[in-house]
């Protein structure tokens, strides 16, 4: 895909009959995504489990984008929902945190042990949080929305949101409140 | 205390923010899922005869229609007295012309007035919907003008420009074709080979 190409453009190309042209949205919005996914999931097995899920189901109802200029909002929307999902699946199976996965995290810099060890135990925490609670936080902090877009995205009210958050932080402060006395 | 408060949790998320790299086998697994799947074909063959659309018809081509049923009706009163085979060779060569219209071209200009645009590309069905395809970037002439001469297969086909990359904008000197399909602006064109 040329690098200049809009969402829409591509988009057209894909709903002209150009199959291939699809894989230059993935290229664009794998990575940014996967993050998300990753923090919410807890694993790479399930992260990209759900970032395939929401691709395949974007390229299905690509005639259902109403702004195909905002293709990458959409998508992110698909996504949160399909977290939800498998994170609900998940929360069925014993959950266990790899530390190889930690390494997954941050490939692009060089961590000494000490800082490491600092995002294991962020990592570790954030996966104690609820669901819902986890979610309104990634998408607050990390993705750094506004409550009224998060409210767009997932349904659920500004008020509802706000004390989402706010619990999450109370509850990440508390679990991580031994690193911070260390 | 409110901006240490938010300092411990800016710090959570500074650390969060780092990018995450994923399986590089990832676009190869969505590509051959998608690959799988019904592919989308808002002009297939099949699509544009079930697919409701509205069509604007220039006098030119209510011309060519006409013309049409002139020359049936001829050929028809002609051969009326013949036996079927001697008929239908006839009818069958109006209707079907030897001459394959698609492997020849005319070279066409297509002109926008986009005074604010960075780039103007013209896409159709002639070029895949491209809007990098090299051929078809028109250039600035000056005062707002883009301008690009590209060669158009005979018959009739829709385009549109594509401005900066994202702005699709229908011929504002052409007929509009509206795409059910999608919902972009597209124009209509007739290539007729130069007499």
């Amino acid at each position: 895909m040329e690098a200049g190409s809009s969402d829409a453009v591509v988009v057209a190309r894909v709903l002209r009959g150009d199959v291939e042209a699809f894989r230059g949205l993935v290229e664009r919005y794998r990575d940014r995504y996967a993050r998300y996914a990753f923090h919410m999931l807890g694993n790479r097995e399930d992260a990209e489990e759900a970032l395939q899920d929401a691709f395949v189901r974007a390229y299905r109802s690509l005639t259902r984008c109403e702004d195909p200029e905002r293709f990458g909002a959409w998508l992110f929307r698909i996504l949160v929902n399909r977290c939800r999902t498998l994170g609900a699946r998940r929360g069925r199976r014993a959950r266990t945190f790899v530390v190889d996965e930690v390494a997954l995290l941050g490939a692009a810099e060089e961590h000494p042990a000490g800082a490491t060890a600092w995002r294991e135990e962020i990592d570790r925490a954030l996966q104690q949080l609820r669901g819902d609670q986890r979610e309104a936080f990634l998408l607050k902090y990390v993705e750094e929305m506004g409550y009224d877009e998060m409210s767009q995205l997932t349904g659920v009210g500004v008020s509802a949101l706000k004390m989402r958050v706010m619990r999450a932080c109370e509850r990440l402060r508390e679990l991580l409140s031994e690193v911070y006395d260390a | 205390m409110r901006d240490e408060t938010e300092e411990d949790i800016e710090q959570i998320a500074r650390e969060l923010r780092v990018p995450v790299a994923v399986s590089r086998s990832l676009d190869a697994r969505v590509m051959n899922a998608v690959r799988n799947l019904p592919r989308h074909a808002g002009f297939g063959l099949w699509s544009r005869l079930i697919t409701p659309r509205t069509v604007t018809v220039t006098p030119l081509v209510w011309g060519m229609m006409a013309a049409a049923v002139a020359a049936f009706a001829v050929l028809g009163a002609m051969h009326a007295g013949q036996d079927l085979h001697r008929a239908a060779k006839p009818i069958a060569s109006a209707l079907f012309p030897a001459p394959k219209a698609a492997d020849r071209s005319q070279r066409v200009q297509f002109v926008l007035v986009a005074p604010d645009a960075k780039k103007v590309a013209v896409v159709g069905d002639f070029n895949g919907w491209d809007a990098s395809h090299a051929g078809y970037q028109a250039q600035h002439r000056g005062g707002g003008v883009w301008s690009v001469t590209a060669p158009v297969p005979l018959g009739h086909h829709r385009y549109s420009f594509v401005v900066d990359d994202s702005v699709w904008v229908a011929d504002p000197t052409a007929p509009r074709v509206t795409d059910y399909d999608y919902g972009m602006p597209n124009s209509a064109i007739v290539v007729q080979e130069q007499k």
